[in-house]
């Protein structure tokens, strides 16, 4: 049976697994954030404050090693879905609609900064993931790994020091603190900005929760991905866009 | 009026003595002032005073004792304190016997002699104990009134406030190792957030051995104490992250501090120019986004 691809309102975006993952690793991070410079800035009052609620820094330590499990664990199963849409969808991992990132990126970004800077009329083309959309997956999906490789010396520093010496702790201790303030200046700023506070989405980019994005959007925002859904005279050609309504 | 006139000498005497009593009330004033403003505060005052609050002694540990217990009978002081300028002008922690204290702290008396700061205190060419006055400011062990306020000491302080308090008095003397203290986990999460898990200072450093924990082998005890699963090699972790005081056959500890404070630095370096960029980028971008918008209406 065909189906006029390029007539519906609204495209499928985000499955609900990668909904769902969002939300969690959303949460998450927003409470590792909280909990966990409130124990680096411990002197500061809002710090006490947050301690206090918690009930003290080690229920604050344990919280924080909760949800650090819980963050990594979206982590894991985005992993072996990973896995799964390769060996049983039979997907592919890379290609213009995937998340890998490749030269074209790199062509986009020098593109968009001539646009930024009023030298190109419109911004280039993008295909199904923008180059600063796959930097803000990357950033957390290789930012979780160091993270929890430095937590993990910081959970265990006895087992570390029969492997290493002490001072790897202290070492694990800066390269977890400064990438945690990195990590929360990108997700709580950069992130926010460029998703949601970008006039036309402002106040909200509801894609990630509905999982919906419009045809006018797509066809506004990612030029590249429109031609080839217009072109696609089936569901099936046009993996991963899958028309709504 | 009569008395002024006569002799030159002895009136410049009578007034200096008068200007010192005068001097030392208006100090006495002042403490008791600043002492019933500040309670039982973290730190005893710096130097000391010649008068006691009798009623800040009467709340202390020591305030059912008697003068006499400590200060031995009144006829042996016949001699007025005013008599004696040498003795007022020296800092009264400084002139008593600690010997006495040894009476009802004996355990902790015979440490503190075993201890470092009373293996400095002799190598200040003095003892615990002895009447002496500082060398100087700069190098002066500690006498038990250093750390310890006779009259003015509670007794029953909890432990995070026994903690927060010895951060303060330890500080005093040792500033580098109370800020390093205070930078580490143990520090915040003892002092900042109140976790009585944590080690304070004497948890690891014992109150009256001082010790120094430089040798590896005592520092593994210590540390086994809280972390039963520690290797000797656990003991490389950097708690004082300074150098100050540190010996300089201490090249371990010296070059791991070097080591930590360089990966701060080419972290903050790191951190600070990937922020710079995308901080830059996305604020051109806004801009860039916002004039586009308004332009089209």
């Amino acid at each position: 049976m065909k189906e006029n691809v390029s007539g519906a309102k609204a495209y499928r975006r985000f499955s609900v697994l990668h909904r769902l993952l969002h939300i969690v690793t959303m949460m998450g991070f927003i409470g590792l954030a909280l909990t966990g410079l409130s124990l680096a800035f411990s002197s500061q009052w809002w710090a006490k404050g947050v301690s206090w609620v918690l009930g003290g820094a080690e229920n604050t330590g344990d919280l924080h090693r909760f949800l650090a499990v819980m963050t990594y664990a979206c982590v894991v199963v985005h992993t072996l879905w990973f896995l799964y849409y390769k060996m049983i969808l039979k997907g592919t991992w890379s290609g213009p609609r995937s998340l890998l990132p490749r030269w074209q990126d790199l062509k986009d970004f020098f593109q968009h900064v001539r646009f930024i800077f009023g030298r190109r009329k419109t911004p280039p083309p993008f295909d199904k993931f923008t180059y600063f959309e796959k930097f803000d997956y990357w950033a957390f999906f290789i930012g979780m790994n160091t993270m929890g490789i430095t937590g993990l010396f910081l959970w265990f520093p006895e087992t570390v020091s029969r492997f290493l010496p002490g001072y790897f702790v202290n070492l694990a201790q800066v390269l977890h603190l400064y990438e945690a303030i990195m990590a929360v200046s990108l997700k709580f700023v950069i992130h926010t900005v460029t998703t949601h506070l970008r006039p036309g989405v402002y106040p909200l980019d509801k894609t990630i929760f509905t999982g919906l994005m419009t045809r006018e959007r797509i066809m506004a925002e990612h030029p590249a991905q429109w031609e080839n859904l217009a072109a696609a005279t089936d569901v099936k050609s046009a993996p991963g866009h899958r028309p709504v309504s | 009026l009569h008395n002024t006139g006569a002799s030159g000498g002895t009136g410049i005497a009578r007034g200096a003595r008068l200007a010192l009593a005068g001097t030392f009330l208006i100090f006495a004033l002042a403490a008791s002032a600043a002492g019933s403003i500040a309670g039982a505060g973290p730190v005893p005052e710096k130097g000391s005073s010649w008068f006691v609050d009798t009623s800040r002694l009467a709340q202390s540990a020591h305030g059912r004792l008697l003068c006499e217990d400590c200060h031995g009978p009144m006829k042996d002081h016949r001699k007025h304190p005013l008599k004696e300028r040498d003795l007022l002008l020296r800092e009264a922690i400084r002139t008593y016997d600690y010997g006495l204290c040894k009476s009802c702290h004996r355990l902790s008396y015979e440490r503190s002699l075993k201890g470092a700061h009373a293996k400095a205190l002799r190598e200040e060419g003095a003892a615990v104990g002895e009447k002496t006055a500082p060398k100087s400011e700069k190098k002066r062990a500690p006498v038990c009134g250093d750390c310890h306020s006779a009259h003015y000491e509670r007794s029953g302080l909890s432990r995070l406030d026994l903690g927060r308090r010895m951060t303060e008095v330890c500080g005093s003397c040792h500033p580098a190792q109370k800020e390093s203290y205070l930078k580490d986990f143990h520090g915040r999460a003892a002092v900042d957030l109140g976790n009585t898990d944590s080690a304070f200072c004497t948890d690891c450093h014992n109150a009256h051995m001082a010790l120094s924990l430089k040798e590896k082998g005592q520092a593994i005890r210590v540390c086994s104490r809280c972390h039963p699963k520690a290797s000797i090699r656990f003991t490389s972790f950097v708690i004082h992250a300074s150098v100050q005081n540190l010996p300089e056959k201490d090249q371990g500890k010296r070059d791991a501090v070097l080591l930590i404070h360089r990966v701060k630095i080419i972290a903050l370096i790191v951190v600070a120019l990937i922020l710079a960029f995308f901080f830059g980028h996305a604020f051109v971008w806004m801009l860039r986004e916002l004039h586009e918008k308004l332009r089209r209406h």
